[in-house]
C-alpha cells in the first residue's frame, strides 16, 4: 500500500492540475445528476399529492363534458344530467346507488373576515349529498340544511382544497394575505347572501345567511363551495322555479369495484363524463410520467456531456503521458500493475469527485426546495420539500457516473498499455 | 564455459518490407562489455530493443539467462528487464517532473518493492555520479546531469546486463570519459556486462569486443 501511495505520488507530479477539469466534470455530473433525480421526484411528488383523489374505488363522478368553471358556466353545453338521465343510469343492474349534485342557479357571493381582513368573493353553490361527504366528516357536522334552519344553525360549507390552493398562490400572493391551510379556514363563518353578486342580481329579494367552512374535500369542483343539496333545491325553487331542473354531477356508486368500467362506458355513450379514482391515477400517472421522462431525459443529456467530457479529459491526460507509462513499462513494470496501480488512482479520484458532486447536489436541491418553497407558499400546501432523497436512487445514479467513468478509463488505459514499448517511447 | 547471458540467434526485425535485422546472431557473456556500431539508421536501436525485450516484433530466439523469451509472458519479460537489465536510452527516458533520485527509485516504486535499502544504494549511486541528491525536477538539469541520473537509474537495480544506446551521444569529450570512467568502476565492482551502442573511438577501445551492424548483421571488428 505504501508503495502503491508513492507509486501514485510520483505519477502525478506536476499533474494534479491536469485532474482538475476532469474531475471537476465529473463532479459537476454528480451534482446535475442527485439534483434532477431529487427535485425531478419532488416535483412527481407533487403532481401526484395535486391529481390524486379520495373518490372511492367502487365510486363514478358522471359530469357534463366541458370545464366547470362555476355558476357562469356551469353544466350548461353540451349533455346535460337530467332526470331521465339519472333514471336510466339508475336502471343499470350494476348501480347500487346514485346521490346526485346540483349547482344553485342563482347568483351568490361570501363576505367574511379571511386572515384578518374582509374579503369578498362571488362564489358558486353546488349541492351536495351527504354520501358525498366523508364518513369521518359526517360524525362531527350535521348535513342537513334548509333554509328554515337558517336562524338556528350555520349553512355548512365545503371548500375545494384546490381552490384553497389557488387561493394561496394568486389572491393571497398578489394582495399580501396570509396563506390559508385547511386546518386555519375550518370553522371559520361568514356570511352568505344568495340572490345577488357583484355582477347579477335577481327580482326577488337575497336571502343572507350565517355559513361555516365545516371541512375540505379534493372532490367538490373547483370553483364551488359544496352546500347541503337539498338546500340548493329550495333555492333553485324559489329564486328560478321555472327553470329546468338538471344536476351538476351524479356519485354514482357500482354494487362492486368491477362493475365501473360498464357504467363508465355507459355515462361516455350518453356523452358524459365519468371519472373513476382508477382514470383519476392514470391520468396523474402520464402526466407524472411525462414530466418525469422529461427531467430525467435532460438529466440524461446532461449527465451524458459531463461524463463523456470527463472520460475524454482522462483519456487525454493519459493519451499525453503514454510516454510515461512507455517508461515504466520498458523499466520493467508489469502492465497489470500500472493497470492495478491507476485504475485504483482513477476510482479514488473519481469516488471522491462523485461523492462530492453527489453532496453538493443534495445541497443544491435543499436550497432550490426551501428557496422555491418560500416563494411559492401554494406548494407548502401540498408538500414539506420540494426535493427528495431517495438513497437508492442517487445510489444507483452516483455508482453509474463512478462506474461509466472508471471502466472508460480503465478500459483506454489498458488500450494504451497494449500498444509495444517501443512506440510508446516515441514521443 | 558458463552460458552466455544473452544469446540472440537469427533475429529477423522488418519494418514496412525493410529488412533491418537479417539473422543477426548475438551473445554476451558474464561481465563483458560489448560495443556495437554502425552507419546512422542501420539498426543499432533496434537490436538493442529486441535484445532488451522491449521489441517483441521479431522472429529468431533470444535467450535471456537462459530464457527463451518466445515462450514467457510480457509479465516475466517485464521481470526479466527490471531485475536483470539496466537501460540507458538514447533520449534518457527520464520523467521530467521528478528529481533525479525519484527518477532512479522509479523501477522499484512500480515494482512494489521496498524501496528503504533501494533508496540508500541510489542515493550511493547518484553520488558517485556526481549528482545533488536534491528534489529539483530533471527537466531542470542540464543534458550531461540527466545523462548521469539515466545511468544512476539503470544501475539502481544492481542489473546483470546494461544497455546503453548512445550514452554518450551529447556529451562533451571530457564527460564521456568521466561517465564511462564511471561505469567501469562500478562494472569492475558489480560485475554486471555491458551492451553499448557507441562512436566515440576513445571509448570503444574499452570494449571487450566491438561489433559492426551491417546489412543486418552484426560482423566482429578486430580494429
Amino acid at each position: 500500500m505504501k508503495t502503491m501511495r508513492k507509486a501514485i505520488s510520483l505519477w502525478n507530479r506536476g499533474h494534479w492540475k491536469d485532474y482538475v477539469f476532469s474531475q471537476g466534470m465529473l463532479l459537476i455530473a454528480s451534482l446535475l445528476l442527485v439534483f434532477f433525480i431529487s427535485i425531478g421526484l419532488g416535483v412527481g411528488n407533487i403532481l401526484q399529492r395535486f391529481l390524486s383523489s379520495d373518490l372511492p374505488e367502487e365510486q363514478v363522478r358522471v359530469t357534463p363534458l366541458g370545464v366547470q368553471a362555476g355558476f357562469f358556466q356551469t353544466e350548461r353545453g353540451g349533455t346535460e344530467i337530467t332526470e331521465n338521465l339519472l333514471d336510466s343510469l339508475l336502471a343499470l343492474p350494476q348501480v347500487d346507488r346514485i346521490d346526485p349534485q346540483v349547482y344553485a342557479h342563482v347568483p351568490a357571493y361570501l363576505r367574511g373576515l379571511l386572515g384578518g381582513r374582509n374579503y369578498y368573493t362571488d362564489i358558486t353553490l353546488e349541492g351536495v349529498s351527504d354520501a358525498f361527504v366523508p364518513d369521518s366528516m359526517l360524525e362531527y357536522i350535521d348535513w342537513n340544511y334548509t333554509l328554515s334552519d337558517s336562524s338556528v344553525k350555520p349553512l355548512p360549507i365545503i371548500l375545494s382544497e384546490d381552490l384553497l390552493i389557488l387561493y394561496n398562490a394568486g389572491f393571497a400572493e398578489s394582495n399580501g394575505l396570509m396563506g390559508l391551510t385547511p386546518e386555519g379556514v375550518i370553522g371559520l363563518e361568514v356570511r352568505v347572501n344568495v340572490g345577488s353578486s357583484s355582477i347579477a342580481s335577481l327580482q326577488a329579494p337575497p336571502i343572507n345567511l350565517r355559513a361555516e367552512i365545516v371541512g375540505t374535500s379534493r372532490n367538490t369542483a373547483l370553483f364551488a363551495l359544496a352546500v347541503p343539496i337539498e338546500f340548493v333545491e329550495e333555492v333553485n325553487a324559489l329564486f328560478l322555479p321555472d327553470d329546468r331542473h338538471t344536476y351538476s354531477a351524479l356519485m354514482v356508486t357500482a354494487h362492486e369495484a368491477e362493475d365501473v368500467p360498464e357504467i363508465v362506458r355507459y355515462a361516455e355513450k350518453m356523452g358524459l363524463s365519468a371519472e373513476t379514482r382508477r382514470g383519476i391515477a392514470q391520468k396523474a400517472e402520464i402526466l407524472v410520467g411525462v414530466v418525469t421522462a422529461a427531467l430525467g431525459a435532460l438529466a440524461a443529456a446532461i449527465l451524458f456531456s459531463a461524463v463523456a467530457s470527463a472520460i475524454h479529459t482522462l483519456v487525454a491526460d493519459l493519451k499525453n503521458r503514454s510516454y510515461a507509462l512507455g517508461v515504466l513499462v520498458a523499466l520493467g513494470t508489469k502492465r497489470e500493475r500500472l493497470v492495478y496501480i491507476f485504475a485504483f488512482q482513477i476510482f479514488f479520484m473519481s469516488l471522491i469527485s462523485t461523492v462530492s458532486g453527489g453532496l453538493l447536489g443534495c445541497a443544491l436541491s435543499y436550497i432550490v426546495s426551501t428557496t422555491l418553497l418560500n416563494l411559492l407558499p401554494v406548494l407548502k400546501m401540498a408538500v414539506n420539500s420540494l426535493a427528495v432523497f431517495p438513497a437508492g436512487w442517487l445510489s444507483a445514479g452516483l455508482g453509474l457516473v463512478l462506474s461509466v467513468s472508471t471502466v472508460s478509463a480503465w478500459f483506454f488505459f489498458r488500450k494504451i498499455l497494449a500498444t509495444p514499448v517501443t512506440e510508446l517511447l516515441r514521443r | 564455459m558458463s552460458n552466455p547471458l544473452i544469446e540472440a540467434r537469427s533475429i529477423v526485425r522488418v519494418f514496412d518490407n525493410l529488412k533491418v535485422l537479417n539473422g543477426t546472431e548475438f551473445s554476451l557473456s558474464e561481465g563483458e562489455f560489448v560495443a556495437v556500431t554502425g552507419k546512422s539508421g542501420v539498426g543499432k536501436s533496434t537490436l538493442l530493443g529486441v535484445l532488451g525485450t522491449l521489441d517483441p516484433s521479431f522472429s529468431g530466439d533470444l535467450i535471456i539467462n537462459g530464457v527463451n523469451t518466445a515462450e514467457v509472458t510480457s509479465q516475466r519479460l517485464a521481470e526479466l528487464r527490471r531485475e536483470f537489465m539496466g537501460f540507458i536510452f538514447q533520449d534518457f527516458h527520464l520523467l521530467p517532473n521528478l528529481s533525479a533520485l525519484d527518477n532512479a527509485l522509479l523501477p522499484a516504486v512500480f515494482s512494489g518493492t521496498d524501496t528503504r535499502k533501494v533508496r540508500d544504494d541510489a542515493a550511493a549511486i547518484l553520488s558517485r555520479l556526481g549528482l545533488r541528491n536534491d528534489n529539483t525536477p530533471t527537466r531542470f538539469l542540464s543534458r550531461g546531469e540527466r545523462q548521469r541520473v539515466a545511468s544512476a537509474r539503470a544501475l539502481v537495480n544492481n542489473p546483470r546486463v546494461l544497455m546503453a544506446d548512445e550514452p554518450t551521444a551529447s556529451l562533451d569529450e571530457e564527460s564521456e570519459e568521466t561517465l564511462f570512467d564511471l561505469l567501469d568502476s562500478l562494472r569492475r565492482e558489480k560485475g554486471f556486462a555491458i551492451i553499448a551502442v557507441l562512436h566515440s573511438k576513445k571509448i570503444l577501445s574499452r570494449a571487450d569486443r566491438i561489433l559492426e551492424l551491417k546489412e543486418g548483421i552484426l560482423h566482429e571488428n578486430h580494429a
